[in-house]
């Protein structure tokens, strides 16, 4: 077999001068031109990362290489080089393991944020100072009236007055953090929300839905224990801290994700069940002491959870309280807690029931309604 | 361009060296697939080995004066610098949460804040990406380099950037080429610097354009609708919508007929022509700024010389926005039929599952064909238009350059602009 020859070009790897060169396929790559004589053993050739018909070839781990462009000789090398592709860096045997860390990293940290960062917001919540937490409801606040298509507030006197004073005797002695702030507004669905800072936003129809005064302060009551179990900023916190961590791997530094995440955390307020059922534990507490019917709160959760899907005007309320699922389990727990001695006591005398019913007489009815 | 780089004519100092790009793409198609694939199966880590495939691949095959270009990065020290990064990130973001928390009068400039701190980052992160890709790029065993600063060229950016706004965008092109004669200038092949005379007043005139066809004609409406309107606009133009949700407006119909709805709407169908038209000029502007910038790179005697046409990027662009087209279309299409199916058979039909299968695989379909359709049709073809348009002017005065001993820089260099979302793969002009 005649040895190949071949016109390429030669780099000394110092200057970007080009030398035309004669390579021939020996024994070893011999490589002639003006002033030139080269033999580089084959053993230790490597090959360049390029694209066919270009071949760069030289000596590992020396900067001098020989470009040329002729497949035969590029053919020849490779039988005849045993490592020839030893820098290659598109050679794949490394993508498989390379992907399957990646997957396992990804799962790691999906976990991490499932249920680590919820575990680092509980012991968190407690100790954030209550100017922030305030503060931070307060942002959390407006938000949830964008979302709710800033219902108006509704503060009729004497509803106000009545409901102030129901407040007073069941936060007396309740171990709240801080002394709740309760806005009433006026909205289509049967909800009561919680905010960091003990905010409560409850919607004007949990009132119209209550058939007793009991039914609405158990309600309340329920809310007040998450208050009380700083629940609103431990969700707050696990929420934004799982997408802040996601959205690191994710690639998504620009904090788009957090920002949504915190208004859905604030509204579906996916608190765990034990948490609710602390929170049960706590309404049945205050409504005992304040001179209410605890077993209220049971009959109104599931008065509304049979309302669920019924119809299309309330699927909407049902999927915000799709976040209470179990709620035939709950109120048997309630009863249970609850006993029987409380049952018929009423937390507001009618006169006081009907006033606090009208509190959303100050805002004109909506013709949409 | 498999054309042997031994039978051009060597001599002489002020012969052309041509530089080329495999236009037949073969290979790249395979190349996105599998990099979108994978990046989806590992939550994106693999972009970092994906963004380096690709760049190997435009680096190979971008031939300058006969000797193709050389990527040496890797998608380790990509992903090294993005985990170096956020550990940096980290702590600003808190730092900026917690600010704004803590001090009540900073909250109302919170947005503002970490907008310029991210503003400022970013371009740094250009910079040093920008430096990371030419220290991994070699040209006949030769290494590219860059030097200056990063911060500098931030506070150089924010500056100029500031200065635009003050002077309603009038300072842009002027901003675009300080900053890209501190990129050129700063630019070394070997231990040879290149050298940028760009000068922004040559893009004033194809930046004016945007006046010409988009301000001008807004100014204009505005100011008849503003003179018809005797530059009060009246309270009651808009009332609450009967029967709407709060902060629902409807025009008053007592303005019907009146100069100040027909100026209205004349002001209006200005907004809706003349901001498509403004869109349309971004290639022109680009290509035009591209060519300029190509034609004032220098290294000692030798010269780029650029020909772009600007149709040469309007036809990249052209084709993306007709494939979008025709998929929404087909999407269309595919959504009505099932839906129309759907009410046909009715939902208890166990049919609604095969729906949510097909939307999902649609989406993610959707989504691979559109990141492939990208790289094939804009990156590819905007990067062959720049690379094979431009020639090397006196290019027997390369062989001048001499190899540099200066350290390689270390590849977290990177790693915060691919955080911050700024460092696009592959920038078009390098």
């Amino acid at each position: 077999m005649p040895a190949l020859r071949v016109q390429g070009t030669y780099y000394d790897g110092l200057s970007a001068r080009a030398h035309p060169v004669t390579l021939v396929l020996e024994d070893s790559l011999e490589i002639t031109g003006r002033d030139l004589r080269l033999a580089w053993p084959l053993p230790d050739l490597a090959a360049g990362d390029t694209a066919p018909p270009f071949m760069r070839l030289g000596p590992a781990g020396h900067a001098a290489r020989v470009e040329f462009t002729d497949e035969a000789l590029a053919a020849a090398l490779k039988d005849r080089c045993p490592d020839l592709y030893r820098t290659d860096p598109s050679a794949s045997a490394g993508r498989l393991r390379l992907v399957l860390w990646s997957i396992a990293a990804g799962i790691s940290v999906i976990l991490l944020a499932i249920c680590g960062v919820p575990a680092i917001a509980v012991r968190l919540a407690p100790v954030i100072p209550a100017a922030i937490e305030a503060r931070l409801g307060g942002a959390v606040d407006g938000q949830i009236g964008k979302i709710l298509g800033d219902p108006p507030v509704c503060d009729n006197a004497p509803a106000r007055a009545v409901l102030d004073r129901l407040i007073e005797r069941m936060t007396a002695d309740a171990g709240l953090p801080v002394g709740p702030a309760i806005t009433v507004r006026r909205h289509a669905i049967a909800n009561a929300l919680t905010l960091p800072g003990g905010r409560v936003v409850v919607l004007s129809d949990l009132i119209e839905q209550s058939r007793t005064p009991d039914e609405f302060a158990g309600v309340l009551a329920h809310e007040f224990g998450h208050v009380a179990a700083h629940d609103p900023m431990r969700a707050l916190l696990a929420a934004s801290g799982s997408s802040f961590l996601l959205s690191l791997v994710l690639g998504d530094l620009t904090g788009s994700t957090i920002i949504i995440a915190v208004g859905q955390a604030a509204l579906s307020a996916g608190y765990s069940r034990e948490a609710e059922n602390a929170a049960d534990s706590y309404s049945v507490g205050v409504m005992r002491r304040s001179g209410g019917d605890a077993t209220a709160l049971a009959t109104i959760l599931e008065r509304i959870a049979k309302d669920d899907g019924k119809d299309d005007d309330k699927a909407e309320f049902a999927s915000l309280l799709r976040s209470h699922p179990f709620t035939k389990e709950r109120a048997n727990r309630i009863r249970a807690m609850a006993g029987t001695e409380t049952v018929g006591r009423r937390i507001l005398d009618e006169t006081e029931w009907a006033t606090l019913k009208g509190i959303c007489r100050n805002v004109p009815a909506t013709s949409a309604k | 361009m498999s054309q042997p780089p031994m039978t051009e004519t060597r001599s002489g100092m002020d012969r052309f060296g041509a530089i080329t790009f495999d236009r037949t793409f073969k290979g790249l198609t395979g190349i996105a697939v599998r990099g979108f694939l994978l990046s989806l199966v590992t939550f994106g880590i693999y972009r970092f080995w994906y963004i380096t495939e690709l760049r190997r691949y435009f680096w190979n095959r971008t031939v300058v004066d006969g000797s193709p270009a050389e990527y040496t990065g890797t998608g380790k020290e990509l992903f090294l610098g993005f985990l170096v990064a956020i550990a940096i990130l980290i702590p600003v973001y808190v730092l900026i949460f917690v600010a704004t928390i803590s001090a009540p009068w900073l909250a109302a400039f919170g947005s503002v804040l970490s907008f310029l701190i991210l503003f400022v980052l970013g371009q740094f992160a250009l910079y040093r990406g920008r430096r990371y890709r030419a220290s991994r790029t070699l040209w006949r065993g030769i290494r590219l380099g860059q030097d200056g600063s990063a911060i500098t060229y931030a506070l150089m950016a924010i500056g100029w950037s500031l200065l635009t706004l003050l002077t309603l965008g009038l300072a842009f092109p002027f901003m675009r080429a300080s900053l890209e004669r501190y990129r050129i200038n700063h630019t070394l092949i070997g231990s040879s610097r290149m050298e940028s005379t760009a000068r922004g007043r040559s893009l004033l005139i194809p930046w004016l354009a945007f006046y010409v066809v988009v301000l001008l004609p807004i100014a204009g409406a505005l100011l008849a609708f503003l003179v018809a309107a005797d530059f009060t606009i009246p309270d009651d133009l808009f009332i609450p919508k009967e029967g709407g949700k709060p902060g629902e407006t409807e025009f008053n119909s007592d303005y019907e007929d009146t100069p100040i709805a027909t100026f209205g709407a004349l002001l209006l169908s200005t907004l809706g022509i003349t901001i498509p038209l403004g869109l349309l000029l971004i290639p022109f502007y680009r290509a035009r700024e591209t060519r300029l910038f190509m034609n004032a790179a220098s290294l000692g005697p030798v010269r780029l010389i650029s020909t772009l046409k600007a149709r040469q990027f309007y036809w990249p662009y052209l084709v993306y926005l007709l494939s979008v087209i025709g998929f929404v279309l087909i999407l269309g299409l595919v959504i009505g039929g099932a839906g129309l199916l759907l009410q046909a058979r009715g939902m208890e039909s166990g049919f609604h599952w095969a729906i949510v299968f097909g939307m999902v695989f649609g989406y993610l379909g959707g989504a691979l064909f559109f990141a492939v359709l990208y790289v094939r049709v804009i990156t590819a073809r905007l990067w062959a238009a720049v690379a094979t348009t431009t020639s090397v002017e006196n290019a027997g005065g390369l062989d001048a350059v001499l190899a540099s001993s200066r350290r390689v820089g270390s590849g977290l260099n990177e790693g915060l602009a691919d955080a911050l979302d700024v460092g696009g793969a592959l920038e078009v002009g390098f």
